[in-house]
This record gives structure tokens, sequence and C-alpha cells, in this order.
């Protein structure tokens, strides 16, 4: 009893930032709500949820934006750890000083919207920095935003430029909190460097990279102002993502009822990395 | 809540100490563009009038971005502005969401007459008028004077010009122009139907006011000739990512011989100082052979929102905003198209913009977008088909049926809304 009173603040809060807005969305993807209803909420069954089970662009959304996050974020975590293992420097010391450290979390500091901007121009063809480094070396340039293949690769490196910076942020205080005696022992024990990777630092490390990649997992796959910025989810809608659709539907077309049926699917869809990685805890802490 | 508890206590107070009773003030959102241009008249109209004031609300600059900072507030049923400067396209869906209040019954019936008729175009949905032009902008055709003699007047003259300036080397473009998946591309596209004799859009009565009509043989050779453009080279593969500063950068820069743009770019490109400054001139758009080319009517007007305590004021304000004193000021320091005809036939006025008379016939022929709630959901479909079409490939009769199909069940679904 008391522990439920004492949870109550911390449950009431809950439900006011976070089950009040999903009661809603569900109740309105229940309803037609849009300019033809005058935005008056007009109940039409399930035609909503029907809508989306045929609505091949919500699926082709949902496939891209999965593969968007699985591969920038799986990119971010590679990168993240060796940019974490040169910043920690040799043997737990502390190589990189301030200014370094700083410096390598400048494009994560930057507003996404400013740094989208940016890649704009950076692809920009023919003028752009990258274009004119192609044409510096007596290659033609590449209009980098104009075919799927390449704008989806390019919306990739921009995330990952954005994004590495903070994962290896996060894995450096792992790799600080892990004591430097096991290391040492490891290397009297004629370890190396290899050795010391796999076997002690990566096992310890591991609660961070889930962590990490939760973190970025759920940022991945709500992915918008990059997008709309970058790309405006072009070519032919090859780069759009689930949030953007959401958005063009409810503040573009003015259809709340579909646009919250999006929203919640995507929300329902977000949900499952978030309990795969509850699952892998659990495992994990009961191995343990 | 909080400032109306503030205005309570505060305005019986001012009264109270004896003061003259504070004016009124209409207050206008518009894009930061607009909000610059219109500052100077508006700043006169304040001096002018004791009574009534008129406040401007600098929005972004970016018109999607205004739409959904006007649309949060009047979703919240909470927005502080009186009057909003509005894109053409915005007009059905803002009447039909039942923000706008009519302005016939303020203005009169015959309050757009004194208008060119292009200007009137989308100013009216379901019987009522919403909007009051501003600005009659349309896309057009800037040229090279330095490379050719006079500009093409149709598609094939504008397709051989390219060709032979490229082949001997003076350009290494013929024709850019945007194709980037956004809303420029619709202009693009609903310019190119025009000039192939198609149309995008059947008006009609009811809430949708028509339907699309894109069959037809006219539409698949209208996208076609896009497609056409950069497979042969004519307009770079480039311009599948572009809007309208890169299409502009590159024009500017000396690359290519013709761009199609609004008219903002005049004064950007000949007194900007670069390769090509007094070598630009402008037309109208080309159509293909025995067609009549046209420029999109990229006009933004006035709307009187439902919410405003005092329509009578904001209906008066905006009248002013929209007549031929602002309007001469914002044609002669910004160069953005009037409406009015009378502004058109000032003497002065022609002296002063050489494009003055390009822009009337612009805009007296203006092609319009589909003047329908549903439009943003239209314009995405196409917009979709053909920068897929322009950038991966496919055929064009393809692309016309998708982008038909598609828009017969944004009708669907929304008429399956309505119950």
């Amino acid at each position: 009893m008391t522990a439920w009173l004492l949870m109550l603040p911390a449950l009431t809060l809950l439900a006011v930032v976070f089950l009040a807005p999903l009661a809603r969305y569900a109740w309105l993807s229940a309803h037609a709500t849009s300019v033809l209803t005058a935005l008056e909420p007009v109940a039409n069954g399930g035609a909503n949820w029907l809508r989306l089970a045929q609505d091949g662009r919500f699926w082709q959304d949902a496939g891209q934006t999965l593969r968007f996050a699985a591969v920038s974020v799986g990119l971010e975590l590679l990168l993240g750890l060796a940019l974490a293992l040169l910043l920690r420097g040799p043997r737990g010391g502390r190589a990189a000083g301030g200014g370094l450290r700083t410096a390598v979390l400048l494009p994560w500091a930057l507003p996404a919207t400013v740094m989208a901007l940016g890649w704009r121009w950076i692809y920009n063809e023919p003028h752009g920095p990258l274009n004119s480094l192609l044409i510096a070396a007596g290659l033609p340039p590449y209009p980098f935003l104009s075919t799927p293949a390449s704008t989806w690769f390019a919306v990739v490196v921009a995330d990952v430029w954005r994004s590495t910076p903070f994962v290896a942020l996060l894995l450096l205080a792992g790799l600080q909190a892990i004591p430097p005696e096991l290391e040492e022992a490891l290397v009297l024990e004629g370890a190396d460097r290899w050795q010391i990777l796999r076997r002690l630092l990566l096992p310890l490390l591991s609660p961070w990279i889930g962590l990490a990649a939760l973190f970025r997992l759920a940022q991945a796959l709500g992915v918008f102002d990059l997008i709309q910025v970058l790309t405006g989810g072009g070519p032919a809608g090859s780069t759009e993502s689930l949030a953007l659709y959401a958005y063009l539907n409810a503040m573009r077309f003015l259809d709340f009822g579909y646009g919250a049926t999006v929203l919640l699917a995507t929300f329902l869809l977000l949900l499952l990395p978030g309990l795969l990685w509850l699952m892998w805890q659990r495992r994990a802490g009961s191995a343990a | 809540m909080s400032l109306g508890l503030l205005l309570g206590v505060a305005l019986p107070h001012s009264l109270a100490a004896g003061a003259v009773p504070s004016p009124l003030t209409v207050r206008v959102l518009m894009p930061a563009s607009f909000a610059d241009a219109t500052a100077e008249p508006v700043k006169r109209f304040n001096v002018a009038h004791r009574d009534l004031q008129v406040e401007v609300v600098r929005g972004p600059l970016d018109g999607d971005t205004l739409s959904d900072l006007a649309v949060s507030g009047l979703l919240l049923g909470d927005t502080p502005y009186d009057l909003l400067l509005i894109d053409q396209t915005w007009t059905a869906r803002y009447a039909a969401a039942g923000w706008l209040a009519p302005l016939e019954p303020l203005l009169g019936e015959d309050a757009l007459d004194g208008m060119v008729a292009g200007a009137r175009l989308a100013t009216r949905f379901d019987g009522h008028l919403w909007r009051f032009p501003l600005q009659g902008d349309t896309g057009l055709l800037y040229w090279r004077t330095d490379l050719m003699d006079r500009p093409p007047r149709d598609t094939a003259e504008l397709e051989s010009i390219s060709r032979r300036l490229q082949r001997h080397g003076r350009v290494r473009w013929g024709y850019l122009w945007q194709g980037r998946q956004y809303e420029g591309l619709s202009c693009v596209v609903s310019e190119a139907l025009q000039a192939f004799g198609a149309h995008w859009w059947e008006p009609g009565r009811g809430v949708v006011g028509g339907r699309p009509s894109l069959e037809g043989p006219e539409a698949v050779a209208a996208v076609r000739w896009l497609q056409h453009l950069i497979l042969s080279g004519i307009s770079p593969p480039a311009v599948v990512g572009f809007a309208e500063n890169e299409a502009l950068q590159l024009f500017a820069a000396g690359e290519a011989a013709f761009l199609r743009n609004w008219p903002y770019a005049y004064a950007l490109l000949q007194e900007g100082g670069g390769p090509v400054a007094g070598h630009v001139g402008v037309t109208t758009l080309v159509g293909a052979p025995g067609q009549r080319g046209a420029g999109t009517l990229g006009s933004w007007g006035l709307a009187l929102l439902r919410s405003s305590p005092h329509p009578r004021e904001a209906a008066s304000v905006l009248r002013w905003l929209g007549g031929e004193e602002v309007q001469r000021h914002l044609a002669q320091r910004y160069g953005y198209a009037p409406t009015w005809t009378s502004l058109y036939e000032d003497e002065s006025l022609q002296r002063d913009l050489p494009l003055l008379a390009v822009q009337r016939r612009a805009l007296e022929g203006a092609v319009v977008r589909p003047v329908t709630p549903l439009y943003a959901q239209l314009s995405d479909v196409l917009q979709r088909q053909v920068n897929g079409l322009l950038s991966g490939g496919g055929s064009p009769a393809a692309a016309i049926t998708t982008s038909q199909g598609q828009s017969e069940l944004v009708l669907r679904a929304a008429a399956g809304t309505t119950g």
C-alpha cells in the first residue's frame, strides 16, 4: 500500500505525459477528423486501420525507416567504439585532452536542421565541397541527392557524422568505468591488444553498448528533421521516414484521424526494439 | 489564460488613469520576406492612423513552415492573429477547415474586379471569397541575351537552341528548373501539363471541388518531355535535387541558357554582378509547338481569420494591405508582380520595371494548381511519381497512370472518412 502511495507521483506523471496522449491517439484513430469533416471527429469504425493495412506507402516507409536505423546505428556503434578507444588512449590513461573531446562532440551539439542544411550544401552538384574535391581530382561531379540509392547513402552518412560522437562519449564513459587493474592483470598474463578488447573490454562494455544502441535506435526510428531538411523524403519518397509521413498527414494534409493512426502504428512498431532490449537485459541479468 | 487575466486587469486600470483608449491593433502573420517588404508602408499607416494599428508578425521564411506555425495556433483555437498571408494552394484547405471568414460580406462581391483575371484565380472556393491577392507572381522563363537574339517560342525551339549552344561549348546545360520532391516540382509539372495541352484538375461541385484529370496522352507527353530534357542532356541529372536556389546559382554562374524561376530571380541575376549580369532576358514559359505555354500562379494573398475579434477593422486593413499603394511599393522595391490592372497601366511603373509587361502577360494566362481542400495530398502524389520517374527511370505513361490512380484513391479515402 505504502509502496503504491510512494509511486503515485511518478505514476501520475507517466499517465499525464505518456498514457493520456496515447489514449487520445487511439481515440482519434477511430475517427475521421479532416478538412472534409471541417475538423470535427466523426466515428468511422476501423476505416483508418483498414486504410493503413492497404497503404503501400506506410509499409514502404516502415521498411525504409528500419533499414535506415539499423545501418546508421550499426555504423555509429562501430565508429563510436573505435573513437572511444582512441580517445581513451593506451591502458586506461586519459590520452585525449578536453579540447579534443570537445571537438569530437561538436557535430552532436549542432542543431539537426542546421547540420542538415550544411550537408545539403556539401552534396550540392556541382558547387558543393564534395563535388569540388571530385572535380579537383579530375573526376566528373556526381549528383549525390538525385538517385534513390545515393541519396539514401547520403542521409546515412550525415546521420553517422552527427551521432557517432554521442555513441563515442557514452562508450568512453563505459571504458573509464572499467578498473585499470583488470587490464594490467591481463597484460601481465601476456594478452595482446586484440585479446584485451575481445576478452575484457567488450564484455564489460556490453551494457553500455546496449544502452547506446537503445538510445540511438529510438532516435533513428523517429528520424524527422534531418530527412525533412536534407531530402524532403525524396527522391520519389525513397528516404521518407514514418515520422515524416505522420507529420505530412497531420500538419500538411490536416487528416488527423489517419495521422494519429500512422503515429500509433509507428509507436507499436518502435516498441519492438525496446522489448527486445528488455528481454536481452533480463537474460543477461539472469545469466549473471 | 494568463494573458486574458492580465488584459482584464490592465485595461480598466489605464482607463481609470484617464488615458486615451488604446488603439485597436490588427495582427498579421506573414512570411519574413513579406513582413520585411511591407514594413515601410505599414509604418506609414501606423503614423497616419491613431485608432487603428497594424502589427506585422514576422513568420518563418519558408512557406510550409509558416503554414505549420499558423495551423498549430489555429488547431489550439487560440491564435493571436487577425489576418494571415497565405499561399494560393492553402485557400480551399483553410476554408474547409473552418478557419477563415468569407470576405465578400465585408468587401463586396466586386472586391477583386479591378484585378487582372489570372490574379483572381484560386481566391474563391465553395461560393465564397477567402483570399485577397497581395501579389500575382507566376513562373517565368529566363534566357541569356548574350547567347541568342530572341527567346524560344516553343519547347522545340528551346531544345534546338540549347543543343546548338551546348554543341558549340557556349554553355554546359540548356534548361534549368526545379525537380526536387517538393512543391516547386508541382509547379513545374503543372506548367508542363499546360504546355502540352493537359490539365491536372477538372473543377466541379462538392466538398472536394472537382476531380483529377490526368488521363490521356497529353499528360503523358508532358512528363515525358521533362524526362527527355534530362535524358538528352539538356537539363543536368542534378535538377531532380534542385529547388529554386540551386537552379538559380547554376544559371547565375553562366552554366545554362535557360532557367525557370519566379520574378524575384531577375534582380538577383541582373544586378548580382555575376557572369550573366546584364545579359538576362525574361519571357513567358513556352508551350509545345501549337500549344500555349503558361506559368504557374504562385500568388500569396491575405485571409481573414474567423476567430478575429474585430473582423470589420481587420477587413479594412486587409483591403489596404492588398491595395494599390502597398502593391506599388512591393513592385517597385521588390519586383513582386502586382494584381491590380491599374498598376500595370501606370506609365511610371512601366518605365521603372522592365519586367512589368511580361508579368502581366504571364499573369493573364497563368495556370492554377487544383483548388481543393485535398490539394496537399494531390501535390504530394504527383511530386513522388514525377520525381521517381525523373530520378529512377521508368515509363512516363506508368507515372501518369499511377498518379491518376493514387489521386482518385486520395479522394475515395477522404470520401470514405466523411461516411
